[in-house]
């Protein structure tokens, strides 16, 4: 294993560490709810390079297979969680997530 | 190295402009800076895959969908949170600096104490013919899985934004 390949291991678990704290911060900070999906969005990204890298280490099959599935997941939960906004937008007129504290319609 | 620490350093940036950026849309083209910089990471560990499908969905797809439903509501707000949230940012940062400080120790014990090294043979390079092929044969459920996973998201979506009046009716025509 070349030193270009540790560097691109190590580097990369350093860089997405620091992502999902990125993401977890933009979590509780922001209070407009497309701000905190975009966060989810960070932390989700966070954990795919993680998986990538380690099935780039160890050649695991299983790791970009495992990533495609993260993101279609990715996909249907932001279209489900962005019409959710529209929805509350159109009962409140604002999407702060502190202020949606009723689950009824 | 020099290429791997300017995309290390644009990652980063792009991330804490996703976070410190008051306007949500300059904040999704932030996160796209960040997605795109993560697919050239992909590229540099051969998982050209992976790379292609992250400027496709995640950067094309998902982030198309955001900048359209920002545009939908029209958002325009500057006000100050109310008193009960100023502390809550104090104590987010401090819960998210201890959650980084955790999760570099366990990477530290990982590395050091339970002697797996870095360093060693590195394993063969994953081709993009047996990924393909694995996924049409070995993972073909899950694969097929997925299909049923979107188009549920698809109705729910629909069922979701679509307008009401009072009774529960749909409205097929706004009225001016």
């Amino acid at each position: 294993m070349t030193e270009m390949n540790v560097l691109y291991f190590e580097g990369n678990i350093i860089l997405s560490v620091l992502l999902f704290t990125m993401g977890i911060l933009g979590l509780v900070w922001k209070r407009n709810a497309i701000a905190v999906f975009l966060s989810v969005e960070l932390m989700l990204n966070a954990a795919n390079l993680l998986i990538v890298t380690f099935a780039y280490r160890y050649g695991l099959m299983a790791g970009p297979l495992l990533a495609l599935f993260i993101m279609t997941v990715a996909a249907a939960e932001a279209g489900v969680g962005l019409a959710i906004f529209i929805a509350l937008y159109r009962a409140k007129r604002n999407i702060r997530v502190d202020e949606a504290d009723v689950l009824r319609g | 190295m020099i290429l791997y620490s300017t995309l290390f350093l644009i990652t980063v940036l792009g991330a804490a402009m996703v976070l410190f950026n008051k306007d949500t849309v300059k904040a999704a083209m932030s996160l796209i800076l960040v997605m795109v910089s993560l697919a050239v990471n992909f590229l540099l560990m051969n998982q050209e895959f992976v790379a292609f499908i992250q400027i496709i969905i995640y950067a094309g797809a998902i982030m198309v969908v955001f900048l359209f439903v920002v545009m939908l509501l029209n958002l325009r707000e500057r006000e100050q949170a109310p008193w009960y949230l100023r502390s809550t940012r104090l104590w987010g940062g401090a819960m998210a600096i201890a959650f980084f400080l955790l999760i570099s120790a366990g990477a530290f014990q990982f590395f050091t104490v339970s002697g797996v090294t870095p360093t060693g043979t590195l394993a063969e390079p994953i081709d993009i013919i047996s990924l393909s092929t694995a996924l049409i044969t070995k993972w073909v459920l899950p694969f097929v899985l997925t299909s049923v996973i979107l188009l549920v998201a698809v109705i729910g979506a629909v069922v979701m934004a679509r307008k009401q009046d009072e009774d529960g009716n749909e409205i097929m025509v706004e009225a001016d």
